[in-house]
């Protein structure tokens, strides 16, 4: 579709009564990504919007249900990537906001530090601790608030205990040495009055084995190492303990885990990242031969075009993989002419999601969707 | 010093209501809705799903600062409509078009995972 060249509105081909001409069809769906900025962003929602050309541009919940559409393309045990289509983009960037800030998780809060002589300070640890992923479902638990005291059904409590002896070889800290401690805190808490029972730091009612959900999967963090060989999904805490130190370093902790959001901090934040990216259109303006096509097909990085045959010696380029393209715009910089046009749909959406562990990533999306909803329904029914 | 608890962001405090309505003096059939404790992610859906309907005239809404955690909407409709009507009439749309989408994307989960397990 070549905008440089300027038809006559008398000259146009026809269009069928109901259908949009072509360079209205191209801006009300796709995004043309010319070299220095995009066009055609924003999105034409009004149902009005080309009505005295008598095509209808009205999008109901019905027509919504028709068109929708999703394919998953992968789903691992961690990331799923799918596609939606016939979505617009403020809820697909919902989605992704509600992913990343809104879906609760368990994640460490406080630390009770007993013994710490590494070199590593004592806040610097709890801050690292914090941000370890665990394997919590957090349905199972409700939030813990200010005034709640803190029972089997608002805190999971880990103890790591661990030390160097003087002269022994580095240790390093992993964060699968964090114990389970299913029967809640073991600290006393000091108290004034040597007659009382000493309480502990948590009331556990009872243990957190002996309630059903628990004791089908114990509560550890998310990649421990005895099950996975790939060196990058460990956490490490610290190293500690050179030789050259001379004395022992130990470190002596508990550490309490809560239910939270991702809002109010990002160690609560269910997934790794959760990202979105609209289908690529990778459209060739001209025909591209001989030595051209190859330079062409050399400078796109991901291998959008490649080389077709003719019968006779003759090679041209063809797009045989738009999906990968990137935007790195390398085609269409530098050229005089203009070969090839990158755009972007803008109602398809390929939406990748990572998760850490808590949740399945299919799992999280769908919470995703609900929490939406929720927030819908909040929204309106406070309205008096 | 003056940054407001993260917990705010949601948390709607006591004695004010989540949404609030104001009827604009100067024009007819016009409103501006406040929405406690919301930002962009509910924002711009609305404001989309508002622009569908034919009947509203002008739909937008801001985040008046992003340190106070509100949205403010603004909505004027013919007089075949109201503010209010369209507000609720959006709402309930976008409540039935969530409700597919979950549904369209469980479906295509399930038939993936049949498919995974018969490809072996």
């Amino acid at each position: 579709m070549s905008s440089s060249t300027k038809v006559s509105a008398l000259d146009m081909p026809d269009v069928p009564m109901g259908q949009l001409p072509e360079h209205l069809h191209l801006q009300r769906t796709r995004v043309v990504c010319k070299a220095d900025a995009p066009i055609h962003t924003e999105g034409i929602q009004y149902s009005g919007a080309y009505a005295s050309i008598g095509v209808d541009n009205s999008m109901g919940p019905n027509k919504f249900c028709k068109s929708f559409k999703t394919v998953v393309v992968r789903l691992t045990a961690d990331e799923i990537e799918f596609d939606m289509v016939g979505i617009d983009a403020s809820l697909a960037n919902a989605f992704r906001r509600i992913l990343i800030a809104e879906v609760p998780t368990m994640a460490i809060e406080k630390v009770l530090v007993v013994n710490n002589t590494s070199v590593i300070a004592d806040e610097v640890l709890a801050h690292r601790l914090g941000l370890v992923p665990l394997n919590a479902d957090p349905r199972l638990f409700e939030y813990l608030s200010e005034n709640d005291t803190p029972n089997e059904r608002n805190t999971i409590v880990y103890k790591l205990d661990v030390s160097c002896k003087k002269g022994g070889s580095r240790v390093t800290v992993k964060s699968n040495q964090l114990k389970w401690l299913p029967n809640g805190s073991e600290l006393q808490m000091t108290t004034y009055d040597s007659s009382a029972k000493a309480k502990s730091y948590t009331s556990f009612s009872c243990s957190q084995d002996s309630l059903p959900e628990f004791s089908k999967k114990p509560l550890g963090v998310s990649f421990p190492l005895e099950l996975l060989s790939d060196i990058q999904n460990l956490l490490l805490i610290i190293y500690h303990c050179h030789k050259s130190y001379n004395y022992e370093q130990a470190i002596e902790l508990e550490a309490h885990a809560v239910k939270g959001m991702g809002k109010v901090h990002a160690k609560w934040s269910p997934v790794a990242t959760a990202w979105y990216r609209m289908l690529p259109e990778v459209v060739l303006l001209k025909e591209v031969k001989g030595d051209d096509a190859e330079k062409l097909v050399k400078k796109c990085p991901v291998g959008v075009f490649d080389i077709e045959e003719l019968g006779n010696g003759d090679k041209k380029a063809a797009v045989v993989n738009s999906r990968a393209c990137t935007l790195c715009r390398e085609c269409i910089r530098g050229v005089n002419e203009e070969l090839v046009e990158l755009r972007r749909a803008k109602d398809h959406f390929i939406f990748t999601i990572e998760s850490t562990g808590a949740f399945s990533p299919e799992e999280l999306f769908i919470k995703a969707v609900t929490i939406l909803e929720e927030k819908c329904d909040r929204v309106i029914s406070e309205l008096s | 010093m003056n940054a407001p608890d993260r917990y705010e962001r949601f948390v709607v405090p006591e004695g004010t209501k989540k949404v609030s309505y104001e009827r604009d003096t100067k024009i007819v059939n016009a409103a501006s809705f406040t929405v406690e404790r919301e930002d962009h992610t509910i924002g711009n859906i609305l404001r989309m799903q508002l622009h569908r309907d034919p009947n509203v005239l002008f739909a937008g809404y801001k985040l008046p600062h992003p340190l106070q955690y509100k949205i403010i909407v603004r909505i004027q409709t013919t007089s075949q409509s109201s503010p209010t009507q369209a507000y609720s009439q959006a709402i309930d749309d976008l409540d039935k078009e969530l409700d597919s989408l979950k549904k369209g994307f469980e479906d295509e989960k399930t038939r993936f995972e049949e498919k995974l397990r018969q490809g072996y």
